[in-house]
């Protein structure tokens, strides 16, 4: 398993940054949550916490770490945006790193706040997914594939 | 029944819908585990460092002790002890590499694994100077609290034929001496209680359970009031009903309501251990003298109109059914009677819940053979699915509160 990139750990630590987790249900029907928990530990793992365990994505996760499925995480700041996909490896339902999300969510919610456990997702692939750079990643591969020929990069500007 | 008994791999390729996790817990709930040296050293660190007052022989050796129940990678809680690692015939074995737990079946690396972490509670003591591991051990979630650490069925030799509680569980008797009293103080339970709170989201749970004491003008009546004043003594530490299961006794509609009535109680589980009737009279011949195998049904299905559907359970031992002389012959036959067991309590709204049996040293069922695996994936995916049909879940027995039911594990997906 790879390390993070370091543009991605940061994205994954700020505050700011907008973090998506999409799961899929037994019939492979999506579902996508913003996870303002969702940070790395490790710089290696993905690590989030679940509010309650009848929560859709938690379902889901369980579905997931049980039978072998994948889920997708998303987090974008600015014009920066990754993909991560990956698999769940633990379920955390107590010990320190439970209590280190616990006490954040207090530290954001207050003391009545709560979780029901803290997922890792080891990631399988990472994908820069900023706009400009996929464009430049699929240019150099296909140039002449599907580009509107009136852009100021193509078109000949004529000076009348 | 057949001679070949198929393995974890080859029942998770068997019944894909159930999950290997599920079927790992089965087994090593049925076969133990053990520890290596490298592990037996790691869960001496502070993080695991348990040490518990059960009595059991071994648990606490000159080299260190015994860690707490065991973690699957899926959160899954595994009630299974390595302190017992010698009442069982092939164990699973934990070991630990490189800051990790690993479990292995015969030399064959399985998965990684974790134990239950040490809560801040335990090596703390209460004014009297008791200390609060010996008041209330831990799960993951949740902690249980023993009252009365003595059954009196055992008086007359009418125990369970499967129970080893309070024994050292090689001999077949109860434990309780100056050692190990028979009940604990209430302040030292009220204090311990406090105490295990001050910890950020380690509990979220209280489980009592005890021995039968049957005395008292109704029968029972002694052991409800001591359940009365340890319940009201923990109600101190919350502002209302607190969530909480009672194990006991299948009690009289009175002093059910009393335990709701006067106390903060949320759940109660009278466990039936058996359901076929001419079993249970085996089995649990002093649960039959004093209460008698069919009030004990009426009276578990009448404590739903006090605490409401869901809220009442009751345990079955499984696999015990199939004990000889005069058990089922057959898998099918023992499946097929604790189905129809589940599907009775489960119209009535109690959730019938399954545990694996362990024919215990010092239990009267020892050196009995215990059901194949598949009886147990199957078990587990049958209990399941008749609760679901009738809208119940297992909320005070899940996958973090007890880590004894495979079938509860199942809901989490539900
Ligand atoms: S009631 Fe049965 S299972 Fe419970 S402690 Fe007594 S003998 Fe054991």
């Amino acid at each position: 398993m790879s390390i993070l990139p370091e543009e991605l750990v940061n994205l994954l630590k700020d505050h700011d940054s907008v973090k998506i987790l999409s799961t899929t249900d037994e019939n492979g029907v999506p579902h996508a949550v913003a996870k303002g928990s969702l940070t790395t530990l490790d710089g290696i793992t993905i690590a989030f916490n679940e509010g309650l365990d009848t929560n859709i994505s938690n379902k889901n996760l369980v579905r997931s770490i049980w039978f072998d499925k994948s889920v997708a995480i998303n987090v974008t700041k600015g014009g920066v945006s990754y993909q991560i996909k990956g698999k769940p490896y633990k379920c955390l339902i107590t010990g320190p790193v439970y209590k280190e999300f616990l006490l954040k969510a207090r530290e954001r919610r207050g003391p009545d706040a709560d979780i029901a456990a803290v997922w890792i997702v080891k990631p399988d692939e990472v994908r820069n997914e900023t706009p400009a750079i996929r464009r430049k990643e699929e240019e150099e591969k296909r140039p002449f594939f599907n580009r509107h020929l009136d852009r100021a990069s193509i078109k000949k500007t004529v000076h009348t | 029944m057949s001679n070949h008994e198929s393995g974890l791999e080859e029942l998770a390729d068997r019944y894909p819908d159930v999950p290997r996790f599920i079927i790992l817990k089965l087994d090593a709930q049925r076969r133990g585990i053990k520890l290596t040296e490298n592990a037996f050293n790691a869960v001496q660190e502070p993080l695991y460092r348990y040490g518990r007052y059960s009595g059991v022989k071994g648990e606490e050796t000159s080299k260190g002790v015994y860690p707490g129940p065991l973690i699957l990678r899926d959160g899954t809680t595994v009630l299974t002890s390595a302190a017992a690692a010698s009442q069982f015939e092939n164990p699973y074995t934990i070991d630990h590499v490189e800051g990790k737990f690993y479990i292995h079946d015969n030399g064959r690396r399985i998965d990684e694994v974790d134990f239950t972490p040490r809560p801040d509670y335990y090596g703390k003591k209460t004014s009297r100077g008791v200390p609060m591991e010996s008041i209330a051990s831990a799960r993951p979630q949740r902690i249980d609290i023993q009252p009365y650490r003595y059954c009196h069925f055992w008086d007359t030799q009418d125990q369970c034929k499967f129970c080893s509680f309070f024994t050292d569980l090689e001999e077949q008797r109860q434990l309780s001496d100056e050692k190990f009293p028979r009940a604990l103080n209430v302040e030292d339970i009220y204090e311990t209680v406090r105490e295990a709170l001050k910890e950020p989201g380690r509990i979220s749970q209280i489980n009592l359970t005890a021995g039968a004491d049957y005395s008292g003008a109704v029968p029972f009546d002694n052991e409800v009031n001591r359940y009365i004043e340890v319940l009201q003594a923990i109600g101190r530490n919350f502002s209302g009903r607190f969530p909480s299961q009672l194990l006991a006794p299948a009690y009289t509609k009175k002093q059910v309501k009393r335990l709701y009535d006067e106390t903060g109680l949320s759940s109660y589980c009278p466990d039936i251990e058996v359901w076929d009737e001419n079993l249970f009279k085996w089995i649990c011949s002093g649960k039959d003298k004093v209460v008698g195998r069919n009030e004990w049904v009426k009276r578990t299905i009448d404590a739903v109109e006090i605490f409401g559907k869901g809220n009442v359970y009751t345990n079955f031992v499984a696999g015990v059914e199939t004990a000889q002389p005069h058990g089922f012959k057959t898998i099918d036959e023992a499946l097929k009677s604790s189905f129809e067991g589940c599907e009775f309590f489960a119209k009535h709204g109690v959730v019938y819940l399954s545990l694996v049996w362990r024919p215990w040293k010092s239990s009267v069922f020892a050196g009995q053979k215990q059901p194949p695996l598949e009886y147990y994936v199957r078990l587990v995916k049958g209990l399941r699915e008749i609760r679901r049909a009738y809208g119940l879940t297992s909320d005070n027995d899940d996958y973090k509160h007890c880590g004894n039911h495979g079938d509860s594990d199942l809901e989490r997906i539900d």
